[in-house]
């Protein structure tokens, strides 16, 4: 009853509603492109989308003024981020699996993980660089960091609410803990994991320009680092529009892997 | 069988402080063997100390702590009255969704810190640049959740408000937003440990005064025990307010409270 309702209204005027989209992106375009054209905000400020398309295509071919073409730029970002991302996955995901299923590493880990985990990412900055110098490797640990706490967090609670029948049924049919670790309690916790890694990709991207303060030589936070030393907000629009729309295409290509690989989502609560 | 009972108890109840320890004995012997990692803690707790002696900028260590804590709140109630007032446009009104919320969805995946640069452009170093970079990462989950909370409102209560002639301002005011308010502060809650880590960030990129502004001090005159005294505090500083709100949200949603 309640879903027919919704469907009708979307029904009674979704092209309307539809069409009010294009308008209000379209707008917020034209309004961004008056208002500099006409000199409103100085161009010294803000530069125009129009500017901004222009320099997308030159930027793919010119260095200046950050010392690399925006392929480059994104390429390295992906690499640091990517790398940062999937340590943490494959470090956190088991840690909270396992932290979640067998109490002796929940009481021995747990106190270890709340003290760091109050502590934000960005702050790791300075010991990283003593520890690891600056380059791929510090960039890449900040990173880890943003992306470890969600995968832990989510992939303990997720197997932490495995439902208790389907572990009984597994118990009469003679199974081991650990066989019902691997076989009922993982497959059960993965919506929940998946939701962790969704907030981990979005952590290791946004904290991408953080990282990439590190004294780095490419990336796309670097890239407006540089448009801020040389008073460029054209290249920092860009680098911030290059920025958002990888973030979304990534979350894009995680929800459909997410659809693949968890095809029981609804069931498991 | 009863007696293993009794270890396995007694074990659960001695790990936490066995790891704890290990955490302490690994820090001493890291910075016993190797100072220039990681001071010691005995350093890092007299440097703790050595900050109220000597202030640093002028302001005892308890002040920067103070002066990070009034940026952000003054840009989360900036963020909670305009965002709760937007998300209330876009999860109420569909024409609001359709002109508004496309544009907010096409920002949205701009992380808060990919602003600073052009933030700091149009506004220079002062306060109100640190404020907006709080504000613009803070607003993103109040707005969110305002949303989604009004987007879900029981179509039952709805129906029942029309069935007794309420207006639309009282199906808004009475009905949907109570109903939206868990969801709400779940984005308050949100917000608040968001700000507190983008404030972090705004102050490491130039402030004079506040936790960040600690780290890049520590982190520029190679002073890696103040380094290591505000990394603490800001943990410990975020933790209690995570204590705080959901003490908060317990007072206000009784109904809440942890099955």
């Amino acid at each position: 009853m309640d879903k027919k309702t919704k469907k009708n209204k979307f029904a009674d005027g979704s092209t309307k509603y539809a069409l009010l989209s294009v308008l209000g992106i379209a707008g917020f375009f034209v309004i961004w492109q008056l208002l500099v054209v006409s000199g409103i905000i100085n161009s010294k400020y803000l530069a125009a989308p129009t500017d901004i398309i222009k320099l997308f295509f030159v930027k793919i071919a010119e260095t200046a003024p950050d010392g690399n073409t925006l392929q480059v730029n994104v390429f390295s970002s992906l690499r640091v981020s990517l790398l940062g991302l999937f340590t943490a996955l494959i470090l956190g995901i088991p840690l909270g699996w396992l932290m979640g299923w067998y109490r002796w590493v929940d009481r021995f880990v747990t106190p270890l993980f709340e003290i760091i985990r109050p502590i934000p990412p960005i702050s790791w900055i300075p010991l990283t660089i003593l520890w690891l110098g600056i380059g791929l490797k510090a960039q890449a640990f900040i990173i880890f960091f943003s992306a470890f706490i969600p995968c832990v967090i989510n992939s303990y609670t997720g197997i932490k609410q495995t439902s208790p029948v389907l572990i009984n049924v597994a118990k009469t049919f003679g199974a081991t803990n650990f066989t019902i670790f691997i076989k009922v309690g993982i497959p059960s916790s993965l919506p929940i994991t998946f939701a962790g890694i969704r907030v981990a990709l979005g952590n290791s991207w946004s904290t991408l320009v953080a990282a990439e303060m590190l004294a780095s030589s490419a990336g796309l936070g670097y890239m407006i680092l540089m448009g801020r030393a040389f008073a460029r907000p054209d290249i920092i629009v860009l680098g911030m529009l290059v920025i958002g729309v990888i973030g979304a295409i990534m979350t894009a290509l995680l929800e459909f892997a997410e659809k693949k690989i968890v095809k029981w989502g609804g069931r498991t609560r | 069988m009863k007696q293993r009972n009794l270890f396995l108890e007694i074990l659960y109840a001695v790990l936490p402080a066995v790891s704890i320890a290990c955490l302490l004995v690994l820090w001493m012997g890291v910075s016993g063997n190797r100072p220039d990692l990681i001071p010691t803690p005995a350093e890092t707790w007299s440097r703790f100390a050595d900050t109220f002696d000597k202030p640093i900028m002028r302001l005892s260590f308890f002040g920067h702590i103070l002066a990070s804590l009034r940026r952000v709140m003054t840009a989360l109630l900036i963020s909670w009255s305009a965002g709760i007032l937007f998300g209330i446009l876009i999860g109420w009104s569909r024409t609001g969704k359709s002109v508004f919320g496309s544009i907010f969805n096409m920002l949205r995946p701009i992380p808060p810190l990919a602003w600073i640069p052009l933030i700091t452009i149009w506004f220079g170093i002062g306060e109100t640049p640190k404020i907006l970079i709080v504000v613009i990462g803070s607003i993103v989950p109040v707005i969110v959740n305002t949303q989604s909370g009004m987007e879900r409102v029981e179509q039952l209560y709805l129906d029942v408000g029309t069935v007794f002639h309420a207006n639309s301002r009282q199906l808004l005011f009475e009905i949907a937003v109570p109903s939206a308010l868990p969801t709400i502060l779940a984005g308050i809650k949100t917000s608040i440990s968001t700000g507190w880590m983008v404030v972090l960030a705004a102050e490491m990129l130039g402030a004079k005064s506040g936790v960040g502004f600690l780290i890049t001090r520590g982190m520029d005159s190679g002073d890696t025990a103040l380094v290591l005294v505000a990394m603490i505090a800001i943990g410990i500083v975020g933790a209690l307010l995570a204590v705080f709100i959901s003490f908060v949200e317990r007072m206000i949603c009784p109904w809440l409270r942890k099955k």
